[in-house]
């Protein structure tokens, strides 16, 4: 009678988080992967009308000169703009919690971009920041008398994959700044109290103390990170709302001109491409997550 | 007591009327924003068509451009949409499959057609586009709100410059920037959404525009190297170097650039007859429009009798229950009245024959009535998606001056 009532149970409170696991996450995913392998014109179409197209998606992809420079955008994306937004949210987690004053007030600031919305930055960054004839950037070098500096047109072919990239870690600082903090506020003081009894500055403590009990901290940070490029597609869209570009394209806007057709008159839609690149960025992720699981382990102190 | 049943039978009498008068619902889906003049001009003619039938409710969904990517999935979806409007290329070719076949409709006659039919009081060229773009050449898309792509340039700093009449050439214009240059003005702007309609006029001014898609799609790229090609890309890097390009023109995000026309500070600028009312709220309506169509190229074959134009259309359903209401609600906002409104409020184009142009467009109307050849958006230059963005990268670096004509063409061949 025991073994009964536990089953019932069991459908009953596992049932609901399963079924919305099945609906909601894995049909879609199953889906979109048998989508990828046929030719469909628009995603609201019957099963009926679809193609069959073998690996023809994947080898259009990789014909595509736009979908390649995308993959090298999102790659220059995570290592360069992982690099900036590693050491400056490392730095200002360190600053912020080595007993500066003003702790909440400089966490708040630098927080504060995530809190608004990426459309409205983004904007601001476009039509103000980088503009060539009254922008931020081009008063504040002018002021200083830098010329050259102040004469860069910063949304040219040439600046605006830096000026995108800029933008985007400007607001990434202070999310991966928290979580920073929160790793090295678990770190028990007596540590540091006791390397600075011994001798050793500051830099040494960062060295060996902080780095080595981060570093689960880091390779979460570095799966957050790898996945906020992968789905790299807001900040591409408002630095290039019209028609992508090839220096902002992601394979999310790819995906998206692919599955919705471009916003020009030839639309070229085919939803099949369009989920062959989810497929891609999907296993793109998930290889990440395998290799840094592999590299960094968690060496599992106990403090 | 008494009050109470008076009261009851009053308002079952009310009921009674509520129930028994019919009200036939039409649903239009518009690509209008709704603070956007043209749909407070069609709000209010569809008050006034509902006025003059009553019993009829029209149901409007603003939908702005989302509808480019909202309208099938909801079609697909049995969702009841009667009517809905969008340009008469994408209505007719991406949605074409679930519009009803409009032919037998504009032969007839309606109360602002003035005794002829509707076909007969309509531009009829627009008609015909409509029918071009259509696989059995019928026709499914009424077209309003009519456009033609050429320079629109401001009319005062061509008089301060001492120049005349509009240029026909190449050489023409060349002698026409450089006296606005010594007027002080920048002769020209661009903006990154219209970037690659400049090479697209001056190729297809060069060889047609069906040479340009031939050019875009040609997989090996060996189309580029075509004289044709570098005399283009040569024709604009003398433009640079010549000091006839705003110096911000490879960095304008839209809508920077024709911010500047605006601000008096540019004088021309390749677009359509829209760009009137689209910056009406920086120049104010005393702002002095011209209009002059693309001029023709040495050694081209093309002239301003070819230009991209073309209209937004209305589309009615297969499933509509009242296509003949809704045809009355097209025709009602196409002609007579509500269209000279729309012209008006929109400093637009008319689609009714007998409404008056906006002044500001005046010289455009003696482009539309030369016009023998539609060209595509931007010449066909955008025929390959996948390549669009290059060529369009390419080319604002051509006019920022970074790179040469013969980088371009290297650039293009890869």
């Amino acid at each position: 009678m025991r073994k009964k009532q536990y089953t019932l149970m069991k459908v009953v409170f596992l049932g609901p988080a399963v079924l919305s696991y099945l609906t909601v996450f894995l049909y879609p995913t199953l889906r979109t992967t048998v989508m990828s392998f046929f030719k469909v014109d628009s995603i609201t179409d019957a099963v009926s009308t679809w193609s069959f197209a073998g690996i023809e998606n994947y080898r259009s992809l990789f014909a595509s000169t736009l979908f390649l420079r995308s993959m090298e955008n999102i790659a220059r994306i995570w290592l360069y703009g992982g690099l900036l937004v590693f050491a400056f949210a490392l730095l200002f987690a360190v600053i912020l919690t080595s007993g500066v004053r003003f702790k909440s007030f400089f966490r708040a600031v630098i927080y504060l971009p995530n809190v608004i919305s990426a459309v409205a930055l983004g904007t601001m960054w476009m039509q103000y920041v980088y503009s060539s004839r009254y922008g931020l950037l081009k008063e504040f070098f002018q002021s200083f008398g830098l010329r050259g500096l102040a004469q860069i047109q910063w949304t040219t072919p040439e600046h605006i994959f830096g000026a995108l990239l800029v933008a985007y870690c400007f607001g990434m600082v202070g999310y991966f700044m928290l979580i920073f903090m929160a790793g090295i506020e678990k770190i028990p003081a007596d540590f540091y109290e006791v390397a600075t009894i011994e001798g050793a500055g500051k830099a040494a403590q960062f060295r060996l103390i902080t780095l080595p009990l981060m570093k689960g901290v880091v390779r979460t940070s570095i799966v957050l990170w790898t996945i906020s490029t992968v789905v790299f597609f807001i900040w591409s869209m408002v630095f290039s709302p019209l028609s992508p570009e090839p220096g902002t394209v992601t394979p999310m806007v790819y995906m998206y001109q692919m599955v919705f057709g471009a916003n020009m008159v030839v639309i070229g839609r085919n939803v099949g491409a369009g989920a062959s690149v989810g497929v891609l960025l999907s296993l793109m992720v998930l290889v990440i997550f395998l290799i840094s699981n592999r590299l960094i382990r968690d060496d599992g102190f106990e403090y | 007591m008494k009050r109470t049943i008076v009261l009851a039978v009053a308002l079952a009498v009310t009921a009674v009327a509520v129930v028994a008068a019919p009200v036939v619902k039409l649903v239009y889906w518009s690509m209008w924003n709704q603070t956007e003049p043209q749909a407070q001009v069609l709000a209010a003619a569809i008050e006034d068509f509902e006025a003059k039938n009553p019993g009829v409710k029209v149901e409007v969904n603003w939908n702005g451009r989302e509808i480019r990517k909202t309208l099938q999935p909801a079609l697909d979806n049995k969702q009841v949409i009667d009517m809905w409007d969008e340009d008469t290329e994408r209505v007719v070719k991406t949605w074409g499959a679930y519009a009803l076949k409009l032919d037998s409709y504009v032969t007839k006659r309606y109360p602002t057609t003035s005794g002829k039919a509707y076909k007969d009081s309509v531009m009829a060229s627009l008609l015909d586009l409509s029918r071009s773009y259509a696989k059995d050449k019928g026709l499914y898309a009424i077209p309003y709100q009519p456009f033609v792509f050429a320079f629109m340039y401001n009319k005062e700093h061509f008089a301060k410059a001492g120049i005349a009449s509009t240029p026909k050439t190449w050489d023409d214009l060349l002698a026409d920037m450089a006296k606005l240059k010594a007027s002080g003005f920048t002769p020209m702007t661009v903006d990154d959404a219209y970037m690659d309609c400049l090479p697209g006029y001056y190729l297809a001014r060069e060889k047609g525009y069906q040479w340009v898609q031939q050019l875009v799609k040609d997989k090996t790229n060996a189309m580029w190297s075509d004289p044709a090609v570098l005399q283009m890309a040569k024709a604009y890097e003398n433009l640079v170097k010549l000091g006839y390009v705003s110096n911000t023109a490879a960095s304008n995000k839209w809508p920077a650039g024709q911010q500047d026309v605006a601000a008096g500070t540019v004088t021309m600028y390749l677009n359509g007859t829209w760009l009137v009312n689209e910056i009406m709220g920086s120049t104010g309506p005393d702002f002095k429009w011209g209009t002059f169509s693309f001029p023709t190229v040495p050694g081209g074959k093309d002239d301003a009798t070819a230009a991209n134009y073309g209209a937004q259309a209305f589309e009615i359903s297969k499933n509509c229950k009242n296509p003949e209401l809704a045809f009355a609600l097209i025709v009602h906002l196409t002609t007579g009245k509500w269209d000279a409104e729309l012209a008006k409020k929109s400093y637009g184009v008319p689609v009714g024959g007998t409404t008056d142009w906006p002044v500001q467009l005046t010289e455009a109307k003696s482009i539309f009535k030369g016009l023998k050849t539609c060209y595509p958006w931007a010449a066909g230059i955008e025929a390959d998606t996948d390549k669009a963005p290059v060529i369009t990268e390419n080319f604002a670096k051509l006019i920022g001056g970074t790179i040469t004509a013969d980088q371009f063409v290297e650039a293009m061949k890869k």
